[in-house]
């Protein structure tokens, strides 16, 4: 170790024993039942996701995972799902793990009304699955842009609006939706059963493999007990950031996958006799993408440990959705040219790796907006 | 120095105009909006292209003895301005834009007799079979060989990258008839009359955005007529270079199609809220990103008129390979601020309501349902007809004193 830095005492970046232990299981799982051929069975048979993986993912702990342990779940850290959140990258996982355990599931957890608890037990061992209706369409970069509405009525209220991009919406038991109350008021959040009378369900698959729908609320009514929280931006705020912390490794993950494979087709594709990442635009292309890939990595690094410590603010999530936003399109637009035509193609998973950054960088904000938001102080 | 304003343009433009409003049928109106790729839907485009054909406008950049339109320069742009608003097929440029000009300028009298008139009418249309699995940006190392055998040549290989070869009922293609030498010196080039040879095999690849656009195509003893040659055996290369010419530019303009995609973006932009309040039209950000392409277009468009207009512009030699790395990477920029205008909006993936036809109504707006498509498919325009990486290599040789 360097002299000067003797004497202090170092930040950690490792992951502890234990969360290697998860990662590396994860990974090991994964790598054994989760290649890309049966990825994409899976993503174009009829089933939303695979119910035998999310079994697994449930036997892993990982559904319960985030969850505190007096609600029933393993008191987790954000450090813990980002340990183990780049296989699901890697993988191209298209279960609802982010959606129904850190979005949905978290609110319901930061819910003041105890009518609702247990279901966290129900989505903790995959019993049941919940989606998270908030996305409006326009990109719902804050919670300030929820237009929805809820009336109080009678007992309860109702609730007119229409939700888009929720993912699982139309496989969901339960959605958890993001609504105003009246023109002007606070952002509350409520729990809809999947079978409410004047929900409109369309549902659609992503360019990324997901299942989803939009959603219209016709005049739906909910008893008193539906609500979670009256007043929810900041709730929201905190659960959004974890959310694109763990959608962020997921996203690094797939980077990593495409500097590797990239990597390795420059040096064995050959023209004009010679291997595509001898020829210095190509290389110099490789070693952007590298810079890029490592500049996310220690963003994501910093920023779990910056979460994991509690003292993460606003402006550092802007920091780490605009960067990775931007670099992981960097990347994948980077390593299609280098793979040329087979790049383009839906047989290779080069592109699948694309469209997921493409995912990842439109929801919650994308760079451009997170990147405005720093400049604005 | 002049640029011509006078009335007779504009009384053109109206002549122009009332034909696109009233000619097209509206499944013909209906592909065009949907065209998310340099290859429109293609029945419907060809249905387009027999529209034009009997009106006389098939080919504007076509010599007039051969059906051109004898247009001047200003006539072309104004054409091709009042063809992208409204948002009509392009048409496919295989057949008007590449063999067809090539056989004008180099093909036996019996081939321009036998092939021209069904190429400007739109019975046919060609595929072009050029790159191979082992040669892409390596265009002249390729190996799909043909044999000679009496007045036939056998060939044995494979293509990919066959753009709507599925839809084809001609081809023409690059064959190695000699491994002697240099390797652009055993290359021949071929007319295929017909794709449905013996031994012909076409198979479709889905794209990253879900449609089967490219093929490849597999030859297995395949015997075809020698007299379907463009010049001479083993100098094949040659007429391929002179046909590229084409390819990557110096016929028709691409600035129209650029600015239409930025208008259509900016109605885009003009409904949707920002998260800064507003709509996106409104956002500095975006204003300052879609003004800079805006401008570049315009240097695009600007170009494209001196070059189309005989300036010594286009005479540079390195002129093909400006034009295909400008052109491209201003449509792959387009398609990323109309997907960044789409949002969210552009992550459901609707092959369904994309099919011309289908009456399946898009989940958001037509804008919504056709930018991720275009993003996806525009990637290509980087690799395709030449990398832009080897596009480099060759401007920058033409500087070296070469």
């Amino acid at each position: 170790m360097h002299a000067l830095w003797q004497g202090l005492e170092l930040m950690d970046f490792s992951f502890s024993q234990e969360q290697e232990m998860l990662r590396d299981s994860v990974a090991r799982y994964l790598d054994k039942n989760y290649d890309f051929d049966a990825r994409q069975a899976l993503v174009s048979s009829a089933a939303p996701w695979s119910a035998e993986v999310w079994n697994q993912f449930a036997e892993l702990g990982l559904l319960a995972l985030p969850f505190s342990e007096d609600q029933g779940g393993l008191g987790g850290s954000i450090g813990d799902c980002v340990a183990f959140a780049q296989s699901f990258g890697k993988h191209l996982v298209v279960e609802p793990y982010v959606s129904s355990i850190m979005l949905a599931g978290a609110a319901i957890a930061a819910s003041d009304n105890t009518a609702n608890l247990d279901w966290i037990e129900k989505l903790a061992s995959g019993e049941a699955v919940a989606g998270f209706a908030y996305e409006e369409g326009a990109g719902t970069a804050h919670p300030g842009l929820i237009k929805m509405v809820a009336e109080p009525s009678g007992d309860g209220f109702v609730l007119s609006g229409e939700k888009r991009l929720v993912l699982a919406g139309a496989d969901a038991d339960i959605l958890v939706v993001a609504a105003r109350m009246g023109a002007a008021g606070p952002v509350a959040l409520f729990l809809v059963g999947k079978d409410a009378d004047g929900l409109n369900v369309s549902a659609y698959t992503t360019i990324d493999g997901r299942s989803a729908a939009n959603i219209r609320f016709d005049a739906v009514a909910v008893g008193a007990d539906a609500m979670l929280l009256a007043d929810a931006s900041e709730a929201l705020e905190q659960i959004i950031a974890k959310a694109i912390i763990v959608q962020g490794a997921e996203a690094v993950g797939a980077m990593d996958a495409l500097l590797s494979l990239t990597a390795e087709y420059a040096m064995t594709r050959k023209q004009f006799g010679t291997p595509i990442g001898t020829f210095q635009s190509i290389a110099h292309r490789l070693a952007d993408m590298k810079i890029a890939y490592s500049k996310a990595l220690a963003t994501l690094t910093y920023t779990a440990a910056l979460a994991n410590s509690g003292a993460i603010t606003a402006r550092d999530i802007s920091v780490f959705k605009g960067q990775l936003g931007k670099m992981g399109l960097a990347i994948g637009e980077s390593a299609i040219q280098i793979h040329g035509g087979l790049g383009l193609t839906d047989e290779l998973n080069i592109g699948h790796y694309h469209k997921r950054l493409l995912a990842f960088d439109a929801q919650f904000g994308d760079h451009s907006y997170h990147l405005r938001k720093l400049g604005q102080r | 120095m002049n640029i011509d304003f006078s009335p007779e343009l504009e009384a053109f433009r109206a002549e122009v105009a009332t034909f696109f409003a009233t000619a097209p049928t509206p499944a013909i109106r209906e592909a065009g909006r949907k065209t998310t790729s340099v290859f429109a839907p293609f029945q419907e485009c060809m249905e387009w292209h027999k529209t034009l054909f009997e009106k006389g406008w098939a080919a504007p950049h076509w010599p007039k003895e051969y059906g051109g339109t004898g247009w001047s320069v200003e006539q072309r742009f104004i054409f091709a301005e009042e063809y992208r608003k409204a948002d009509l097929p392009p048409l496919l440029p295989q057949s008007l834009g590449m063999v067809g000009p090539l056989l004008i300028d180099l093909g036996t009298e019996e081939q321009k007799q036998r092939y021209l008139p069904t190429i400007l009418n739109g019975d046919d249309f060609w595929a072009q079979g050029y790159s191979e699995p082992g040669s892409g940006s390596d265009l002249a190392s390729l190996s799909c060989r043909a044999e000679p055998d009496g007045d036939d040549y056998i060939i044995n290989g494979s293509k990919i990258w066959t753009t709507y070869a599925h839809h084809a009922n001609r081809m023409f293609m690059l064959v190695r008839t000699s491994t002697e030498g240099k390797k652009q010196q055993g290359i021949t080039f071929l007319l295929l009359d017909r794709v449905d040879y013996p031994g012909m095999e076409i198979r479709p690849i889905v794209g990253l955005d879900g449609f089967p656009e490219q093929c490849e195509v597999f030859f297995d003893n395949v015997r075809v007529p020698q007299s379907g040659r463009v010049g001479e055996e083993n100098d094949g290369w040659s007429v391929a270079k002179h046909l590229l010419k084409h390819e990557r530019g110096g016929g028709s303009a691409a600035s129209p199609t650029l600015v239409r995609y930025l208008e259509r973006a900016r109605e885009a932009a003009a409904i949707i809220a920002s998260p800064f309040g507003g709509v996106l039209a409104d956002d500095p950000v975006f204003q300052r990103d879609i003004g800079e392409l805006e401008a570049d277009v315009a240097s695009l468009a600007h170009f494209e008129k001196l070059a189309i207009s005989g300036h010594s512009i286009a005479r540079d030699p390195s002129f093909p390979s400006m034009n295909k790395t400008i052109n491209s990477e201003l449509v792959q920029r387009a398609s990323v601020i109309m997907n960044q205008v789409s949002g969210v909006g552009g992550l459901a993936r609707q092959l369904e309501a994309l099919r011309v036809g289908s009456n399946v109504e898009p989940l958001g707006s037509e804008f919504d349902l056709i930018s991720m498509p275009l993003y996806l498919n525009s990637r290509a325009t980087t690799i395709y007809a030449g990398s832009n990486e080897v596009q480099r290599d060759l401007i920058a040789r033409t500087m070296a004193g070469a």
